[in-house]
């Protein structure tokens, strides 16, 4: 029997195996265990995890195993690249996430929960349900895509959006080449292991589940002025520019001050004009003919206390999840089955996800030397997303459309801005409602199945077959709209699917001997890899009617219904992975690492690659001179070198030049019939035959330690990573026309950082225990090349400036913002007329003005290059969105049957582009909803402290016209991302009810968050879930923010 | 090569005239690389503002301020645009030479519009930005220096086209001999060979046709060439970039100039652009006798509805006018085709800022719905774009005259355009009924419209004579995207532009702060700096920016 020595209490599902054997069991939930000892044997090891592994002599028969909890990690058994290792064994740079500490996180996706959980990996997501969030390990490697690679029951994917978290037995993140080089071509950005829970024991069914409220921000976000105060921003607009606000906006009355109208719809009526008659009223919002628009007759009360758009998007909702699971098994077999069911609703509102995940994973032994077992996994997911961080998004349009509109007419249909100059926004909660009847739905079969043979002694095979069967189907329908300025009058019904699959089919042969005081451990396989995948896209439109289920691709009646469709297929084959492990009396460890890929991407010159690490380990801790430092129970130094790959970018027609066409390109009216297109070609791919991998040479030093009696456990790692050969498609020069520009190994970059946790566990008193655990990761991040003719290039969108803000540049980190440096206000005119002389002098009059556009209470930029005046040439680096660091703070405490936990992230040093600010505190950038800093806080000459230039109606050069320091702001943010009280009651106090423990729980999600970033919230996904996201993020234009989560829960088990 | 067949090389040579419009061929917005030019032919060159707001497109406040920086991205849309064009027509001509199962007429006939098409493009650019490299299908190294002037191999381009195309083509959309005469014209005239041009505009304007065989003349009524119901019967089409509307895709619908509608509560919804200016309109103000103000126009300005609201009272202005200017500028008080009555203030988006009026020629029917695609967030029309039409040809071969010192036949020339502007037929009428705008037109002219041609022997002198030219290509011509490259070859840009800025300034709060035009670095625009950037090898710039940039 196996107990713990904390309390008493059984421990369940320990691993017991005989020292030196493969023959092993595990205990069962009340911590029996038996099996048959060979012959010669007499020593057990029995190991569980979080407990210290000891080994003991069951000579006589029948034993009682006392474990000791063990704050140390070292003795855990971690799943790696293929093999598995004790971590005191580990020489290469990995991190075990603490999977129930993870698993507190109310989300469905798993990379959300490792958000601060483990050195070494950056992840920011946002509050959308399903929304796949950026994870970075170890910073950015490359332009292009930077996603780990997932490894789940060893089968590569690039996607766990869909695993049930719940699932999760454990995860490892592998971040070196020592580590990670194992998986060759991919292994570039990081690999992240997830090894899905076993059956073990009788049979047992556990039930987890929670319901909660999400909460959003209450308030006024974005600090919005009411319609009278938008009234008043207005006519001083005009007024600070020398012109009579009456005459260009007629809205708001003919006097000295703006008055409010009563209707906005017919413009500026007031109550009881004939004009607002119900009975005039007309407004079909099912119109099909595009004329029918012009005979609408409109009536809009003017929403004088002001509508307020965040919250009418924004909503409280609700979300729960539950989790079944049955489990059981002996030494021989085992089963898992699993069903979750999430349902989470988003807080902006129409958004939503719901998810349907069943598990079975099982195993079985055939006679002593033959097991064989299967993981897989299907899953159901229904989760409409939105595009937020956009100026033509649900959110973009809420931060845009004026308070004194209305969310609805006085007959119920939308309101909008429709003739009354007020802005171009389009109502949000339009937008979205619009959106009522899209479905989409998708679903995937995920997982393994496998046999392993012993076939001598130390000399295991194994193989395994896997990968995913996907599919995906929506359809949706563009509604015309009537209650904007600028309608869609058409109507527009599309329709799309996709499928795909892949494959991974792997071969290795382990071997793991121990002769005397050496232990070997010596590994090689193969692998093949296959994907392929097709989708389908139509529309169609001029629908009769609009109802859903009528709406299909033929019953529209349009001349040229399109239908578009594609597909791709690549491979993969390593015909080489291998790796060797040798330790010396527990002292010296060296571990190396070969695998050779070959890509279906490349020429079949450049088709393989080689991908070797080594790494060494000297456990000090074992040495006979450090048997007197009683303190130090464990420390080991480590150092490796390796090279890892990456092809994840290139797409399969890289190699070859590829003529294409599309109606918007390059069809063509040849016969001038005004409403036909004859088929016409373009060049698509343009070749480049040289392409080969990607390489990421990677060196990394790093120290383990266990202290004080095992309370402390500390590690930290430098590392560096040279990416040479790093794959881009620079833009081809315009002459070169407007094909598919290859990647070619163009581009270096340097990335290093450091990254380290340190975690305490203590006794206050025998009841009152604590954890403590602090993690930091941190990366920098240098481009040293990134094409023969250029040495930068912009990325992103330029919004509304007419420069790109996001450059790469040779020297500096990725994604850095560039534009002008604010130095503060003109505030003075013989201020601007000292420059202006100045930049005279300095020019010898070629130049007179410092400043294109200076004026009084406009930004005065800095003057880089120090040749008088700005010009081009005086844009510079003006922020980072690459964090100096970030960390997780965890704190654990429990007292008698309560437990109480605290998980704080953070992120420090990076810097946010909150172009929230160009809409809502600048005046002239579009009419719309604007804040109260551009009212109450804009320049005047008795304001010069002021965060926002003087308001005027038009846009200079030095106001809203270029990308300034001015968006530029401190993006850094502590957040508590939960609290969990729970209570637990064990077997002992639950009687005959069956229920073996129960635990209840409260939490809250997202609690608070400590920051100076004036948005709504400072975590900022990508704007983009593509694979150019590691070159466009940090930009707010409106986020997806975080809700607080209030949660209870409920854990039992039968 | 599977498109090396007579089919694949057709789709080529398809693609190849895909470009022409510029959408979605050089990955840049829809407005810099638009074939109409009507940011740097027509907002450039004073016809028009930008139009809209302030904030709105801010890229282009600098370019038409003259101040702009040489990295603002709408000079590369423009220049991306152009290369794919080439670089469609490279293809062509690439792949032609694998074809051994064509005739050799169908074979020079592909050749010769892959080389008129390739002309255009060049001719586009170099009008734009002067020295461009030269790429060609031979070319494998695509940084290339823009050291060489590339007008004679746009020469040499049209002459084989005008040489070996055909005089008729079986589809409209093709270009023909007489198309590729009148560009090869046009060519020389540009370089101000006004001989050679002169005897090719005259073999033109006597024997020229349109592809489909209809002889050049001009059509009776002004404003049947923006209507695309009498595309096909066109006689002015010389070149025409044919648009779409409902084929499935809105990049053949004029995309490029989808913001160029009225704003507010107009019909269009979108988006107020490109609104022609007060000295445009002024320019259509003819004396008693019919005749323009050639010099003194902005003293006898049109009256404006600037800073009064749809809901006050106006009457629009009752002097003489010349009747193109209804057909040209939307103004308060006039019927706007059939949509209704311009009511003014409602229909502009910021007047403060870029004026009372409303650009016209590119606007569709409401009686032909089939011409308006309506499936994006702005207007598209099948209104074809005339890259050259035939009152264009008219004018370039007086302006050939005049230079050659035939002023008579010059005045002949400039009155046969008049002419047409004079017939009734073509004028803008008040409606039957201001509320039914679609139940047609009454016979009460919409404006006092007063037009006479040059009486005998106006054109006294080659002075007079060019000043009546150049004003006649404004008032004929405007908003189709020409007076800016017009004002630069003409010599006079410098001049013209800053007496322009010195009128408008005071009322058009987009240009309160412009800079003056400067000759000649303003003449042409600055080659784009993230193509002289992309293409410096080894520390080299291959590209060489233009003076004063």
């Amino acid at each position: 029997k196996v107990t713990s020595a904390k309390d008493g209490s059984p421990i369940g599902f320990a691993t017991v195996t005989v020292k030196g054997t493969n023959v092993g069991t595990s205990s069962d939930a009340d911590g029996n265990f038996s099996l048959t000892m060979p012959a010669g044997s007499t020593t057990l090891v029995i190991s569980s995890v979080g407990y210290a592994t000891i080994e003991v002599d069951a000579s006589s028969g029948s034993v009682n195993v006392v474990l000791s909890e063990s704050s140390s990690s070292l003795d855990e058994i971690i799943v790696t690249g293929y093999t598995s290792q004790k971590k005191k064994d580990i020489t290469g740079s990995v991190s075990v996430v603490n999977v129930e500490e993870m698993n507190k996180l109310p989300t469905s996706q798993i990379n959300n929960q490792l958000q601060g959980q483990a050195a070494g990996v950056t992840v920011i997501g946002s509050g959308q349900p399903g929304e796949t969030p950026q994870v970075r390990i170890r910073g950015i490697n490359t332009f292009g895509n930077n996603n780990p690679l997932y490894v789940v029951d060893g089968v590569p994917t690039g996607n766990i959006n869909d695993l049930n978290p719940n699932d999760v037995a454990s995860l490892q993140v592998l971040k070196d080449a020592g580590a990670a080089s194992i998986y060759g071509s991919r292994a570039n950005n990081g690999v992240i292991i997830i090894t899905t829970k076993r059956g073990r024991g009788k049979t047992s069914v556990t039930y987890d589940g929670y319901y909660g409220q999400q909460v959003v921000k209450r308030g006024n976000p974005w600090n919005m002025l009411n319609p009278q105060e938008n009234a008043d921003l207005t006519y001083l607009a005009y007024r600070n520019d020398g012109l009579e606000p009456t005459t260009y906006y007629s809205l708001y009355g003919s006097g000295d001050k703006p008055v409010l109208p009563d209707y906005i719809a017919p413009a500026g009526a007031k109550e009881g004009d004939p004009s607002v008659n119900p009975d005039l009223y007309y407004v079909n919002p099912n119109y099909t003919d595009a004329s029918e628009l012009g005979s609408f007759h409109r009536i809009i009360k003017a929403n004088k206390a002001g509508t307020d758009w965040f919250h009418e998007m924004n909503k409280d909702a609700p979300m729960q999840s539950h989790n079944v699971t049955v489990s059981g098994g002996s030494d021989k077999n085992s089963y898992l089955f699993s069903f979750n069911y999430l349902d989470q609703q988003g807080t902006v509102i129409y958004t939503y996800q719901k998810k349907y995940a069943v598990r079975v994973n099982t195993q079985f032994s055939i006679g002593d030397r033959i097991r064989v077992g299967e993981n897989l996994s299907y899953t159901i997911n229904n989760n409409p997303q939105i595009t937020p961080l956009t100026e033509g998004g649900f959110i973009g349009y809420a931060m845009r459309e004026m308070p004194i509109i209305p969310v609805y007419d006085i007959m119920g249909n939308f309101a909008g801005n429709y003739g009354a100059a007020l802005g171009n926004a389009f109502n949000p909660v339009a937008t979205a409602y619009r959106t009522r009847n899209d479905k989409g739905l998708g679903s995937r079969l995920f997982g393994a199945g496998y046999v392993d043979v012993d076939l001598i002694k130390g000399l295991t095979l194994h193989s395994q077959f896997g990968g995913e069967v996907y599919s995906g189907y929506y359809h949706s329908f563009g509604y015309p709209t009537y209650e904007n300025t600028e309608n869609t009058t058409s109507n527009t019904y599309y329709e799309g699917s996709n499928w795909g699959y892949n494959w991974t089919w792997t071969n290795t042969l382990t071997y793991h001997r121990t002769f005397g005081k050496h232990d070997v451990q010596l590994m090689a396989g193969t692998e093949a890899y296959y994907e392929t995948g097709e989708n389908i896209d139509a529309w169609n439109r001029d629908y009769f009617s609009f109802d859903p289920n009528y709406t299909t691709l033929n019953t529209g009646t349009y001349a040229s219904p399109s239908v578009s469709s594609g597909r791709y297929y690549g491979s993969l084959w390593s015909p080489i992975i291998a790796r060797l492990d040798y330790q010396f009396n527990e002292k010296y460890i060296i571990s190396g690492v070969f695998r050779h890929d070959g890509s279906s991407k490349f020429t079949p010159t450049h088709k393989y690659g080689n991908f070797p690490a080594v790494t060494v380990g000297w456990r000090i801790s074992q040495e006979k001179f450090m048997e007197s430092v009683k303190w130090i129970n464990e420390l080991k130094l480590r150092a490796g070198w390796g090279i890892m790959g990456n092809q994840i970018n290139v797409f399969q027609n890289n190699q070859y030049a590829t003529y294409n066409g599309d109606k918007g390109s390059s069809f063509y009216d040849i016969g001038g019939t005004n409403s036909s297109l004859v088929q016409g070609f373009k060049t698509g791919q343009v070749p480049n035959e040289d392409t080969k991998w990607e390489k990421d040479i990677n060196s990394n030093i790093g120290v383990d330690a266990t202290l004080f009696n095992n309370k402390l456990n500390f590690t930290l790692d430098y590392y560096q990573k040279n990416i040479k050969d790093l794959l881009f498609n620079p833009p081809l020069p315009g002459t070169a026309g407007n094909g598919t520009a290859p990647y070619v190994n163009i581009a270096q970059m340097h990335t290093n950082g450091w990254d380290g946790s340190i975690s305490y566990h203590g006794n206050i008193t025998r009841d009152l225990q604590f954890d403590l655990g602090f993690n930091l990761t941190s990366y920098k991040n240098e481009i040293i090349k990134v094409s023969n003719t250029s040495d930068y290039f912009f990325t992103g969108d330029s919004r509304r400036f007419g420069n790109n803000f996001i450059i790469n540049q040779v020297g500096q980190p990725v994604n850095e913002f560039y534009g002008y440096k604010v130095l503060g206000y003109f505030n003075t005119q013989a201020e601007i007329d000292a420059l202006n002389d100045a930049a005279s002098k300095a020019t010898n009059g070629e130049v007179t003005t410092y400043e294109q556009d200076a004026g009084l209470g406009r930004f005065k930029y800095a003057d880089v290059n120090g040749d008088g005046y700005i010009s081009d040439d005086d844009r510079t680096y003006i922020g980072n969105p690459n964090p100096d660091f970030t960390y997780g703070i965890n704190i654990g405490l429990t007292y008698k049957a309560f437990d109480f936990s605290a998980f704080f992230f953070g992120t420090q040093g990076n810097e946010i582009w909150n172009n929230v600010k160009y809409w809502t505190d600048l005046f002239p950038t579009f009419v719309g909803a604007k804040s109260k800093t551009a009212l109450y806080d804009s320049w005047t000459p008795e304001h010069t402290n002021a965060s926002a230039p003087m308001v005027s109606s038009n846009s200079y050069f030095s106001t809203a016209g270029v990308a300034s320091s001015w968006y530029v702001q401190n993006g850094s943010y502590l957040r508590c991302k939960y609290m969990v009280l729970g209570y637990t009651l064990g077997a002992n106090n639950l009687g005959k009810t069956g229920i073996q423990s129960l635990r209840v729980y409260v939490q809250a999600a997202n609690l608070f968050t400590i920051t100076k970033y004036a948005g709504v919230d400072p975590e900022i996904n990508s704007s983009a879930g593509d694979d150019t996201q590691s070159r466009d993020f940090g930009v707010d234009e409106g986020s997806y923010a975080n809700p607080k989560q209030f949660i209870i829960g409920l854990n039992v088990k039968f | 090569d599977v498109l090396a067949s007579p089919s694949g090389i057709n789709a080529l040579l398809i693609g190849a005239y895909a470009a022409l419009d510029g959408q979605n061929v050089g990955n840049g917005t829809p407005w810099g690389s638009s074939v109409s030019n009507w940011i740097w032919g027509s907002v450039m060159g004073t016809d028009a503002s930008k139009g809209s707001y302030a904030g709105d497109q801010q890229g282009m406040n600098e370019i038409f301020n003259y101040q702009s920086s040489t990295s603002n991205s709408f000079f590369e849309d423009k220049w991306k645009a152009d290369y794919e064009g080439i670089s469609r027509c490279n293809n062509v001509l690439k792949v032609l030479p694998q074809i051994t199962t064509m005739s050799t007429a169908d074979t020079t006939n592909i050749a010769a519009q892959a080389k008129f098409l390739r002309a255009h493009y060049y001719f586009d650019l170099k009008k734009m930005f002067n020295m461009v490299p030269w790429i060609d299908e031979t070319t494998t190294d695509y940084n290339q220096p823009n050291n060489t002037d590339v007008w004679p191999n746009i020469e040499a381009d049209f002459s084989y086209a005008y040489d070996n195309l055909p005089e008729t083509q079986s589809e409209a959309g093709r270009a023909n001999k007489w198309a590729a005469g009148a560009y090869l014209g046009k060519a020389y005239l540009y370089q101000g060979k006004y001989a050679d041009a002169k005897t090719i505009f005259d073999n033109i304007i006597a024997n020229g046709k349109t592809s489909l065989g209809v002889k050049y003349d001009l059509f009776t009524n002004f404003e049947d060439n923006w209507r695309p119901e009498d595309e096909a019967t066109s006689p002015e089409a010389v070149f025409p970039v044919e648009m779409t509307a409902n084929a499935g895709s809105f990049d053949n619908a004029n995309y490029g100039d989808m913001l160029n509608f009225p704003y507010g509560n107009s019909p269009f919804g979108c988006c107020g652009f490109y609104q022609p200016r007060q000295d445009l309109v002024n320019s259509y103000r003819t004396d008693a006798n019919g005749l323009p103000y050639l010099d003194t126009y902005n003293d006898h300005a049109v009256k404006s509805d600037m800073g009064i609201g749809s809901g006050q009272p106006f009457t629009p202005d009752a002097g003489n006018l010349d009747p193109r200017l209804d057909w040209t500028a939307g103004r308060r008080g006039l019927p706007f085709n059939d949509w209704g009555i311009h009511p003014g203030a409602d229909w502009i988006r910021d007047q403060a800022y870029a004026g009372p009026y409303a650009n016209k020629k590119n606007i569709y029917w409401q009686v032909t719905p089939q011409f308006h695609d309506g499936s994006s967030w702005a207007p598209g029309s099948a209104i074809n774009y005339l890259v050259i039409r035939f009152s264009d040809v008219l004018l370039m071969a007086a302006e050939c005259h005049a230079q050659t010192d035939d002023l008579a036949g010059a005045q002949a020339l400039v009155n046969k355009v008049r002419n047409r502007a004079a017939n009734k037929s073509g004028w803008l009428y008040k409606y039957k009924d201001d509320s039914d705008p679609t139940g047609g037109f009454s016979t009460t002219p919409a404006a006092n419209y007063v037009i006479s041609p040059y009486p005998a022997g106006y054109f006294s002198n080659k002075d007079i004579a060019l000043k009546a030219i150049y004003f006649e290509r404004k008032l004929e011509l405007a908003m189709e995207g020409h007076r800016f490259f017009d004002l630069v070859r003409w010599g006079i840009a410098e001049s013209t532009i800053n007496a322009f800025l010195t009128y408008q300034k005071p009322f058009s709060a987009d240009i309160a702060t412009a800079s003056k035009f400067v000759a000649p670095k303003n003449n042409y625009f600055p080659i784009p700096q993230n193509e002289i950037d992309i293409t410096t090898v080894n520390g080299e710039k291959t590209l060489t920016q233009n003076p004063g940039y």
